[in-house]
C-alpha cells in the first residue's frame, strides 16, 4: 500500500513548522524520514496519521485522498503509528493493550455482547492467542499481565511496535523507534521492522542514527525546514551538497557508531 | 426607551460584579491550570466575613467590611490552597482528581456554612441611596460604588500584570510553567500571591453581588458561578482580557434580556449565549491560541 | 423499624444503579460528568409525568401526564434521560475537553435546576411532583406499608439486572476501548477507535442508568422536587465511586452501601437538634466531602479497587515465558499469524 503527501503546510501561530512537504513513500520498503531537529519531521508525521490537519495539501494511501481524515479513520484503512514518547494505554495491561488493536471486534457491539457471548468469547480468545505469540516474539509475554504503566522504557517501545503489528498494518509510521534505547535492543528492533518488511508493510521512520538508516532502510526522505529537501538512497544522498550542508554536514563521519 | 437604559444600568452593574470575579478565577486557572469549583462558595464566605463585620459583630460600613472580609478570604485561599489544593494537585498528574477535589471542597464550604449561619436570607446593613441620573442612565449611589470598585481593580490588575515584575513573571507561568520555573522564577511564591488575590477578588465580588442583589445565603455564590464561567469561556479561557469582555456582555445580555423575557429566567440567558459560543465560535473572543 | 431498614435496602440498591451508571460515563470513559444528578432529575421527572394522569385537576401543573403503568414508565424515563444525553454530548462532548467540559457540564446543572424550579408547567416547579402512583399497589393491594419492602425487592432485582448487563460491557472490547479512551484518547484514536462515538456510547448507556435510579426515586418516594438534586448532589454519586472503587461493580455496591446508607441516610433518622434545624444534614454532606477527600489522598483506588483481567481468563492455552524469538523463520511465523501480508 503506497504513501505520498504533496504540498502539506502547517503553521502554529504564524510559525511555518511545515512548508511544503512532498514525497512519495515506495510500496513494501522501508524508508527513513531523516532532517535537522525543527524541520518538520514529527508533525508530517502526527499530519500523515490524522492526529493533526495541515494547512494546505493533500495526502494519499493507495489511490484514496486521506486528506485531513481524523486519526481512526486512517488508522482502519492500514496506516498505524508510533509514538516518540510511548503512548502506552498505563492502566490496562500489557495484554489488553494489544487487545485494543485489532479492528471491528465483534465485542464493540452491545446486541452482540447481550444475545451472542459465545461468539464474542471465541474472537477475544482467538485475538488473545495471537496476541500472546506477538508479546512472545517481543519479549513481553512475561509481562503480560502487568500494568502497561509498569513496565520500562525500553519495554514500552516494544509494545508501542507490537500494538501497532497486532493491527496488522499496511502502513507503518515509526517516530523515532528507537529513540533512547540500549544498543542491543536497537538491534532487535531493527529485526523486527527488517521482517515487517518482508511482510509486505511499508515502512516510514524517522531515525536520528545514520547508522540504522544505513544498514536497514532502501530509501531516505531529507526534510528541512519543514520541506522536502531531497529524497534518494543514503549514498546519494551523501553527495548532495545541500544535504550535507543541511544535516549531514553536522556531523563529522556519519559512518562512525554514535 | 426608559426601560432599556435601566436594564443598561443593571447589565454595568452585573458586569461589574462578573468582572471582578470572573478575572479572579482566569487569574487562578491561569496560573494552576485548573478550574476552582468552588469559586462561588469564596464567593459566599467573603460576602459572610463582610456580613459578619457589617451587621453582626463590629457593625462596620459595609465598604470597609468589604475590603477587610476579602482580604481575610485571600489569606483563606491561600491556606487552602497550601493544605489541600496544591498536595492533590502535585499528587496527581491527571486533572480530573483535583477538580473533584474542588467539587468536594465546594460541597464542604457551603454546608459549613450552611451549619454556621443557616438558610435563612441575610442583609447588609447599608444606607438606601437615592437614584441619580447619568446621562440616560439611572443608578443608586451604591451601585456606581460597585461600578467604580470594579474599574478600580481591573485597571490594577492590567498595570500589575503589564508593568510589574509579579505580573511578567505571572504571565510567564500562565504561558510555559516548566520554562517559568527553570528561569528562576519563584513559581511557589507567585503561586501563592496568585490564590490571595483570586480569593480577595472573589471576597469582594461576593460581597457585591450581595450588595447588588440586597440580599445574601451561603448558596448565593454557588448559583451565580455559572454565569462567571460562562463569561470566561465566552471571553476565551486562560485570556484576562477576554475575561473582562465576556464579563461585560454577559452582564449587559442578561439584564438587557430581563426586560423582554420572565426575568427569572435572565442569568439562564448566560447560559444560552455560552452554548451559541461554543457552537459558533470555540475558542472565545480574545482566547490565547494554544489553549485547548 | 421494618420501613425503615427497606429506605435503607432501596437507597443502596437505587444508588447501585446510580453508581453504576456514573462508572461507566467517569469510571470507565474518563468523562468528568458533573451534571450526572440532572440526568438522574430528567428520569424522575419523566416517569413521573408518564406515570401520572392527565395533569387536570390534580391542583399541579406539568407536561404528558399519561398514566401509563410499570415498567414502561420507567423505561421511558430512562429513554427520555438518554436524548438528554444525546443532545449534550453532541454539542459539549464534541468540542471540549475535560476541564471545560466539567465547566459546561456543572453549568448545565445549575441551569436546568433552575429552570425546573421556575417554569412551573414543566415539571410543577418549586413544589415538584407528587402523587405519583405507585407501581402495582392497587393491583396487589398492597397499603403505604407493605409497599417499601416490595419496592425495595424490586428495585433489587433491577438494579441486578442491570448490574448483569453492566458487568458483561465491561468485560468486554467495549469496556476495554472506554478504558483506553480514559487512558490516552491520542493512543486510542491512532489504534482505529473513534473516540467520540465511543464516549457518545457511554454517555448513552450511563445516562440511561440515571433515568433508571431516577424513576425508582420518583416511583418509591411517590414525589420529586427540585430539592432533592441540587447539583452537590452530583457529587455524592462521585463519592459513591471513588470510595467504593471507580471501575468496579462490586466497588460501587460497597460504595453506595457506605456513602448512601451510612453516611446519607442513618443520619436522616436522627432526631433533630433544638434550635439547629438541618445541622445534622449540613453536617452529613460536609462529611462526606472529607471522607472523599481522604479516601482520594489515601487510596485513591477505593475499597475496592479495579481488578485486572489476566491472560489466563480469556481461555488461552499454556506457554513457556522464553526467550524472545530474534531469528527471521521465528519472526516470520509469528508476523503471518498476525495476518500481515504474506511476503517474498
Amino acid at each position: 500500500m503506497s504513501l505520498r503527501c504533496e504540498g502539506i503546510t502547517k503553521a502554529f501561530q504564524g510559525v511555518h513548522a511545515v512548508n511544503g512537504a512532498s514525497f512519495d513513500v515506495p510500496d513494501d520498503r522501508i524508508t527513513a524520514l531523516i532532517g535537522p531537529n525543527g524541520a518538520g519531521k514529527t508533525t508530517v508525521v502526527n499530519i500523515l496519521s490524522g492526529a493533526m490537519t495541515c494547512d494546505s495539501g493533500r495526502e494519499f494511501i493507495g489511490e484514496t485522498e486521506v486528506t485531513n481524515w481524523p486519526s481512526h479513520k486512517i488508522a482502519r484503512r492500514g496506516l498505524m503509528r508510533t509514538f516518540q514518547l510511548s503512548r502506552e494505554l498505563g492502566g490496562l495491561t500489557v495484554l489488553e493493550n494489544m487487545l485494543v488493536a485489532p479492528a471491528h471486534q465483534a465485542g464493540d457491539s452491545l446486541v452482540n455482547l447481550l444475545f451472542r457471548p459465545a461468539l464474542v468469547r471465541e474472537q477475544e480468545r482467538e485475538h488473545a492467542e495471537r496476541a500472546l505469540e506477538l508479546l512472545e516474539t517481543y519479549g513481553l509475554y512475561g509481562q503480560r499481565d502487568l500494568r502497561a504503566r509498569e513496565l520500562s522504557g525500553g519495554q514500552k517501545k516494544l509494545l508501542e511496535i507490537a500494538r501497532a503489528v497486532m493491527a496488522s498494518p499496511k502502513i507503518l509510521l515509526l517516530d523515532e523507534p528507537m529513540a533512547g534505547v540500549n544498543p542491543a535492543l536497537i538491534e532487535r528492533i531493527g529485526g523486527y521492522i527488517l521482517e515487517l518488511k518482508q511482510r509486505g508493510v511499508t515502512v516510514l521512520m524517522i531515525e536520528h542514527n545514520l547508522n540504522v538508516v544505513e544498514q536497514i532502510c532502501d530509501y531516505v526522505i531529507v526534510l528541512a525546514e519543514g520541506r522536502t529537501l531531497a529524497t534518494g538512497r543514503l549514498s546519494e544522498l551523501r553527495e548532495n551538497a545541500d544535504v550535507v550542508k543541511a544535516y549531514l554536514g553536522e556531523v563529522i563521519d556519519a559512518g562512525a557508531p554514535r | 426607551m426608559q426601560l432599556f437604559w435601566l436594564s443598561v444600568g443593571f447589565g454595568l452593574v452585573t458586569a461589574s460584579v462578573l468582572a471582578i470575579s470572573a478575572v479572579g478565577l482566569s487569574l487562578q486557572f491561569g496560573i494552576t491550570n485548573y478550574i476552582n469549583f468552588a469559586f462561588g462558595d469564596f464567593m459566599a464566605l467573603g460576602a459572610f466575613f463582610a456580613y459578619v463585620l457589617n451587621n453582626q459583630v463590629l457593625h462596620l460600613d459595609i465598604w470597609v467590611a468589604l475590603v477587610i472580609g476579602s482580604v481575610a478570604l485571600g489569606v483563606f485561599a491561600v491556606i487552602l490552597n497550601r493544605l489541600i489544593l496544591a498536595p492533590f494537585a502535585r499528587k496527581f498528574s491527571k486533572s480530573h482528581y483535583v477538580l473533584i477535589v474542588t467539587f468536594g471542597l465546594s460541597l464542604i464550604l457551603l454546608n459549613l456554612q450552611y451549619s454556621i449561619w443557616g438558610a435563612q436570607v441575610r442583609f447588609f446593613k447599608m444606607p438606601i441611596s437615592a437614584a441619580l441620573h447619568i446621562g440616560p442612565l439611572l443608578l443608586t449611589r451604591n451601585q456606581l460604588i460597585v461600578m467604580g470598585i470594579a474599574v478600580v481593580l481591573m485597571l490594577a490588575v492590567h498595570t500589575m500584570l503589564k508593568t510589574t515584575r509579579l505580573g511578567k513573571s505571572m504571565r510567564a507561568m500562565s504561558d510555559n510553567p516548566t520554562l517559568a520555573m527553570t528561569s528562576g522564577i519563584d513559581t511557589k511564591r507567585i503561586t501563592t500571591i496568585t490564590w490571595f488575590l483570586s480569593g480577595s477578588l472573589a471576597g469582594v465580588s461576593g460581597t457585591v453581588l450581595g450588595i447588588s442583589e440586597g440580599n445574601l445565603t451561603p448558596a448565593s455564590g454557588e448559583l451565580f458561578l455559572f454565569v462567571i464561567f460562562a463569561a470566561v469561556i465566552v471571553g476565551g479561557v486562560g485570556s484576562i482580557y477576554g475575561a473582562m469582555a465576556g464579563a461585560v456582555l454577559i452582564g449587559l445580555a442578561t439584564e438587557i434580556s430581563a426586560a423582554f423575557i420572565n426575568p427569572s429566567y435572565k442569568l439562564d440567558i448566560a447560559f444560552v449565549i455560552l452554548i451559541l459560543a461554543l457552537l459558533i465560535r470555540p475558542s472565545g473572543l480574545l482566547s490565547r491560541a494554544g489553549t485547548t | 423499624m421494618v420501613y425503615y431498614v427497606f429506605t435503607l435496602v432501596f437507597f443502596l440498591f437505587d444508588y447501585f444503579i446510580l453508581a453504576m451508571g456514573l462508572n461507566i460515563q467517569y469510571g470507565e470513559a474518563g468523562i468528568l460528568n458533573f451534571a450526572y444528578i440532572g440526568f438522574v432529575a430528567i428520569g424522575a421527572y419523566f416517569t413521573g409525568v408518564f406515570s401520572l394522569p392527565n395533569g387536570a385537576g390534580t391542583g399541579q401543573h406539568y407536561i404528558l401526564g399519561l398514566g401509563l403503568p410499570f415498567p414502561v414508565n420507567l423505561l421511558l424515563g430512562g429513554l427520555a434521560a438518554m436524548c438528554f444525553a444525546w443532545i449534550v454530548a453532541l454539542i459539549a462532548l464534541r468540542r471540549l475537553r475535560t476541564d471545560y467540559l466539567a465547566i459546561v457540564l456543572i453549568s448545565l446543572s445549575l441551569v436546568l435546576y433552575d429552570f425546573c424550579n421556575n417554569y412551573v408547567s414543566l415539571f410543577n416547579g418549586a413544589d415538584g411532583l407528587y402523587n405519583v402512583p405507585e407501581p402495582f399497589a392497587k393491583a396487589l393491594g398492597l397499603s403505604v406499608n407493605s409497599f417499601i419492602p416490595f419496592f425495595a425487592c424490586v428495585t433489587a432485582v433491577v438494579s441486578l439486572l442491570m448490574w448483569f448487563v453492566m458487568s458483561r460491557v465491561m468485560r468486554a472490547p467495549m469496556g476495554r476501548t472506554f478504558r483506553a479512551i480514559r487512558d490516552d484518547e491520542v493512543a486510542a484514536a491512532a489504534l482505529g477507535k473513534d473516540v467520540f462515538r465511543m464516549q457518545l456510547k457511554s454517555m448513552l448507556i450511563g445516562s440511561f442508568y440515571a433515568g433508571i435510579g431516577g424513576g425508582l426515586l420518583i416511583q418509591f418516594g411517590g414525589s420529586f422536587n427540585p430539592t432533592a438534586w441540587l447539583p452537590g448532589e452530583t457529587f455524592v454519586v462521585f463519592a459513591v465511586l471513588i470510595v467504593g472503587g471507580a471501575g468496579n461493580n462490586i466497588g460501587m455496591f460497597v460504595g453506595a452501601l457506605f456513602v448512601e446508607t451510612l453516611l446519607i441516610h442513618l443520619p436522616a433518622f436522627l432526631p433533630e437538634i433544638p434550635g439547629h434545624p438541618g445541622l445534622i444534614e449540613y453536617f452529613d454532606n460536609a462529611v462526606v466531602g472529607i471522607v472523599l477527600m481522604l479516601v482520594l489522598w489515601f487510596r485513591p483506588q477505593g475499597v475496592v479497587p479495579e481488578r485486572l483481567r489476566r491472560a489466563a481468563s480469556f481461555g488461552v492455552r499454556e506457554r513457556q515465558d522464553g526467550d524472545p524469538a530474534t531469528d527471521a523463520a521465528g519472526l516470520a511465523a509469528v508476523h503471518a499469524a498476525a495476518g500481515l501480508r504474506g511476503g517474498q
